[in-house]
């Protein structure tokens, strides 16, 4: 029911006054029931502290571009390989020493060849150091279907071309011949067409190109495809700083947490060595231990039969090796963090205790402690990653960390230094990559500290 | 008493936050004469300190005074510009703060601080003097071996030191106007008796005004002249100490009066969510305030904010739908 | 006070052995001696051995070792300069002085540029200013080291040739300035970071409020009351800083092609050099174990509420 509003100035008036100009009825003045004041009331909905902490994350605008950025690069390091034609390790020797988008001869002559054909196979562009097809059977994909064929003559500089509107679709030519121009001489080949993929063993499958794709980084010395080597290297330093975190996270709150949880001389000793490691000026034993462990891991891999150990093999003495360092030096943080939390969590108890509240008091405590420490664990694992990925690099570029034929970001732009004045490019990709994922990886753990953090910031 | 030293009209101050805008101070009005106490009463959130940051002009962002005046003087201060507040400050209207264990800057000695805050309006005293001077106030608010503390950290006071080294530091400019927020709240009670003592002393032999936030209503019996009772940013009741005391109008000052500690920790929980920020303000609920905690709350409360009626002399006025109430009974009656 | 320092004294030393035992159980746990080379015999090792005293059991071989120290004995080079005495390595071969030249100018830069950039942040919050600032020292931190020097190197040596790429033994001015300019990036950026933040921390304190309710114009409040508590992390940064500066000469020395006592610290680790590596590693350490005990004194120094209280907080 609407009234219009009662005409009074709402500063110090006279009771006469405000009676004189307003009619009231006694509905005005009927008690107000209980839920007409809840309604009042629940206008402000009480936000959870988590969607609170989301909240505020979002609003961060730099933490949300950081954030995208994060998974862009792990889209780059993971879904990347799947969609460029070249692979980190296989060395193209017709494609060495390429600029960013720069095409090789062959290259540019397979792409003028394409103009010709529908999909083509130039054995110039082979990968590794053959250059040739060998006689035998192949089959290769196209739109669906398969296509069996059969060489006669090994395919010397030459190219396998197929064109659909030919009268003979596949045929070879040679490099020659093709340059030569005109009215170039091709070899028909017989082919059959299958809806299966071929199973026999003597049947080499062939990959036939109906673009190419270009070396979007460029290429070096040895004709790998710097983008393709700088999305492994980004996997490969990803995939430490991660775990390497995680060694942290376990050994730091497993140690924390029985030392703050026994309390007492137990908790006294275990902190002060805690201080030792922490006074102990960490790179100098990280680089000795990196050289230590190098051999008798070695040993250790080639001799024993454990399936774990088969597995940590083939990440390679280096990255094994970073591992234990971590476990044996970088855990102290976070185990001053969990010990603080569980210290906390300690005297609440015995506050609840001894005001007698019962079971369900702590389960609140739990409700509101627990938020909070999980907050801490995730911030302080979120950044422990860069700083991870740091030390790795570092230690790569020392010549220290992953040994070949591996490379993580750090060891390629080692790689690069060599060659700097003349091929800059070659440090730059890597160099820059690891550098933004280093920056964002920085930014959205700042930014989920400021988000969960429950002070307000002016 | 004497004309008016301090007016407050019709103030209003809000936050700006991300959030929203956050309506800490809803139009309050008092006056304060020369040589008189003003208590300001109300719980956390209630817009009593912040009212005394806008009168110094101590507002931060995302603070701003959105609307009325404060005339102090004749003039009014909201309009004046950097270099006329900091004459103003410490010199014509000094503050002391709640928590004296942070208030004093800790790695410089207490004398340095009371050095600066004459230097500072007054160049042209000599170092000398100035030191003289601060002696002398540190003498006067009841230090002991005044001489020694001068060049003694801030560390080495003890708290009830401390806040009268700030006080102090506060009245060695003779200010016309003291604001005191919450000065004895951080401290023991035997100290907040020799505090408060102090203060009615200091008062008397200088001609001061005082403004004293608390939300303790039994410091306001011993030192206020006159009341004003905050909530939510609005004036519920004001009047003089003794009407307030002996007399109180509305339901509120009611409830504080009968049962003080419980209804402090009762706003708590229901005022301020976990991650604390006082969200009512946020969205103030039409009608009354005070509205939806009230036992006598009825449906025009929660419809319309109540006028600001005249309940009895001297000033004495209450906000509140029951009093507009009782004169219709009364003229019904007739 | 003394108290204090002789405390902290004490923990360095131990610290500083502790480090020296972990160094030398390390070196040691490595299977493989240096004399290991493709015509040695295991006559020739063991006689090898039995010169250089690495037949004896490995804690004689420990405290002897230590022993030697009190009389500046290092012990010899086994491999890279055989037969010449350590402590003459590092210390007469001009190796420390080159590190320790890179390394005080990229410290005194690093505060030099840091606080005062630090300092125009804060006073400028929320402006443009303040902006650009705090993206370039996020951005800076987040770098890799040898990232920065390797850019330098390409960008002012290679493109555009305006200085040296090699800076050998830092005979010419232009010499320094790209190793200590990279070297003193990081350090820069995190100085000014740390610098801001805690002078926006110093600015919302209470006291900062009494300050300006007594009176103070906004100058005064910033520099006299803000700063002086603000530069109190600032001093506590500079041990770890000084660990640093020690690390990231390694990676400059690299870049720049500096022959100095990182560049040989490193080459001594793939060599196995033994004496050469425990040497260098408690040269190293020690430093920075100095540098961390002055910040400690400077801390309390700095800070009154510490200094006058009878042992430690």
């Amino acid at each position: 029911m609407e009234r219009k509003m009662p005409n009074y100035n709402i500063f110090h008036a006279k009771v006469d006054d405000i009676l004189a100009e307003n009619e009231f009825i006694n509905a005005d003045f009927e008690s107000a029931t209980a839920e007409e004041k809840e309604s009042m009331v629940e206008m402000h909905k009480s936000v959870s502290y988590w969607k609170d902490a989301i909240r505020r994350f979002k609003n961060n605008s730099v933490s949300m571009a950081a954030l995208a950025v994060v998974i862009l690069l792990t889209l780059f390091a993971f879904v990347g390989p799947y969609l460029i034609p070249y692979s980190y390790e296989e060395q193209y020797r017709g494609s060495m020493k390429l600029g960013p988008f720069e095409y090789s001869e062959s290259e540019l002559l397979a792409k003028e060849a394409l103009a010709d054909a529908d999909v083509l196979f130039y054995t110039e562009l082979m990968p590794g150091s053959l250059t040739s097809l060998k006689k035998g059977d192949y089959a290769f994909s196209y739109k669906g279907s398969w296509y069996l064929f059969t060489l006669k003559k090994t395919l010397r500089s030459g190219f396998l071309m197929y064109n659909e509107s030919k009268a003979d679709p596949l045929y070879t030519v040679k490099e020659d011949d093709y340059l030569a121009g005109g009215d170039y001489e091709t070899t028909a080949v017989t082919y059959t067409v299958s809806k299966d993929k071929p199973t026999s063993e003597d049947i080499t499958i062939i990959k036939m190109s109906s673009s190419i794709f270009p070396h979007v980084f460029g290429t070096d010395s040895a004709g790998r495809d710097i983008m393709s080597r700088t999305m492994y290297g980004a996997r490969v330093s990803l995939l430490i700083g991660v775990v390497a975190s995680l060694i942290v996270l376990v050994i730091g709150s497993i140690y924390g947490a029985i030392s703050g949880f026994l309390g007492g001389k137990v908790d006294f000793i275990m902190m002060r060595i805690v201080e030792l490691i922490y006074s102990v000026p960490d790179v100098l034993i990280v680089l000795l231990l990196q050289v230590v462990l190098m051999i008798p891991l070695q040993n250790w891999f080639d001799t024993s039969t454990l399936p774990i150990v088969r597995a940590l093999s083939s990440l390679g003495v280096g990255i094994v090796s970073i591992f234990i360092t971590f476990a044996l030096l970088y855990w102290v943080g976070m185990a001053r963090i969990i010990r603080g939390q569980v210290l906390m969590l300690k005297k609440q108890e015995y506050v609840t205790a001894a005001i007698v509240l019962g079971a369900s008091n702590t389960r609140i405590i739990r409700k509101h402690l627990l938020p909070n420490s999980i907050g801490q664990l995730v911030v302080t694992t979120c950044l422990q990653i860069p700083s991870a990925i740091f030390l790795e690099s570092f230690l790569s570029f020392l010549g220290l960390g992953i040994s070949a034929p591996m490379s993580s970001l750090g060891s390629m732009c080692s790689d690069a230094i060599d060659t700097i004045t003349v091929y800059p490019y070659r440090l730059l990709f890597p160099a820059i990559i690891l550098s933004l994922l280093v920056l964002s990886l920085n930014l959205v753990g700042d930014g989920m500290r400021d988000a969960l953090d429950p002070r307000l910031k002016k | 008493m004497s004309e008016k030293l301090l007016e407050i009209k019709d103030l209003k101050v809000s936050f700006f936050t991300p959030v929203g805008e956050v309506k800490a101070v809803n139009g309050i009005n008092y006056t304060l004469g020369h040589n008189e106490v003003m208590g300001i009463v109300g719980e956390s959130g209630s817009g009593k300190s912040v009212e005394a940051y806008a009168i110094m002009g101590l507002l931060q962002s995302p603070g701003r005074i959105i609307g009325g005046s404060v005339m102090f003087e004749g003039e009014d201060i909201t309009k004046y510009d950097a270099k006329q507040m900091t004459d103003v400050r410490g010199n014509k209207i000094s503050m002391i703060f709640q928590n004296p264990m942070t208030c004093l800057n800790p790695v410089y000695t207490i004398g340095d601080q009371l050095v600066e805050a004459l230097t500072c309006h007054n160049s042209a005293i000599s170092k000398a003097d100035a030191k003289k001077r601060s002696i002398e106030m540190l003498d006067l608010v009841g230090i002991n071996n005044a001489e020694k503390r001068f060049n003694q950290y801030p560390h080495e006071f003890s708290g009830g030191m401390r806040q009268r080294a700030m006080i102090a530091m506060a009245l060695i400019c003779n200010p016309k106007l003291l604001i005191a927020d919450e000065p004895t709240t951080a401290l023991d009670v035997t100290i907040q008796a020799q505090i408060i003592e102090l203060m009615k002393d200091l008062q008397k032999k200088t001609d001061m005004a005082i403004v004293f936030i608390t939300h303790n209503l039994g410091v306001v019996a011993e030192i206020c002249d006159k009341v004003t009772v905050m909530y939510a940013g609005h004036v519920l009741e004001q009047g003089a100490v003794d009407d307030i005391f002996y007399n109180p109008q509305h339901p509120y000052t009611r409830g504080l009066l009968q049962s003080m500690p419980r209804l402090d920790s009762e706003s708590h929980e229901r005022m301020i969510p976990i991650e604390g920020t006082p969200v009512e303000l946020l969205d103030p609920p039409r009608g009354c305030s005070f509205g939806p905690r009230c036992a006598h709350c009825m449906k025009i409360c929660l419809r319309n904010a109540p006028p600001l009626v005249e309940v009895g002399e001297n000033g004495h006025v209450s906000a509140c739908w029951l009093h507009v109430r009782q004169a219709v009974e009364q003229k019904e009656a007739k | 006070m003394t108290s204090y320092i002789l405390k902290r004294i004490g923990s360095a030393l131990v610290t500083l052995l502790i480090v020296a035992a972990t160094t030398f159980f390390l070196m040691n746990a490595v299977p493989g001696s240096p004399f290991v080379t493709e015509k040695s015999t295991p006559e020739m090792i063991a006689r090898a051995e039995a010169k250089y005293g690495l037949d004896k059991p490995l804690v004689v071989q420990f405290v002897n070792y230590i022993k030697g120290y009190f009389v500046g004995d290092m012990g010899v080079s086994l491999k890279m300069q055989q037969d010449t005495s350590v402590a003459e390595i590092i210390f007469n071969q001009n190796k420390l002085t080159l590190s320790a030249r890179i390394g005080a100018y990229a410290l005194v830069l690093a505060v030099v540029l840091g606080i005062p950039l630090g300092c125009i942040a804060a006073y400028n919050r929320g402006n443009w200013l303040d902006g650009l600032l705090r993206v370039i020292t996020t951005v800076g931190v987040a770098i890799p080291g040898f990232v920065v020097a390797t850019t330098l190197l390409v960008l002012f040596g290679v493109q555009l040739n305006w200085l040296p790429v090699r800076s050998g033994s830092l005979e010419t001015a232009s010499a320094y300035i790209l190793p200590v300019f990279a070297l003193s990036f990081y350090p820069s950026c995190y100085i000014a970071k740390l610098t801001r933040a805690s002078m926006l921390d110093a600015i919302n304190q209470d006291y900062i409020r009494t300050a300006r309710a007594k009176g103070l114009k906004t100058g005064k409040v910033i520099f006299k009351h803000a700063l002086r508590n603000s530069l109190i992390p600032v001093i506590t940064y500079l041990g770890p800083l000084a660990a640093y500066i020690i690390t990231g000469g390694f990676v400059v020395e690299t870049t720049f092609s500096i022959p100095g006592l990182g560049k040989y610290f490193i080459s001594s680790i793939l060599n196995r050099d033994y004496p050469i590596i425990m040497g260098t590693t408690v040269v190293l350490a020690s430093l920075i174990i100095i540098m961390n005990l002055l910040v400690d004194i400077a801390y309390k120094l700095v800070d009154p509420r510490i200094s006058l209280s009878k042992g430690d907080v």
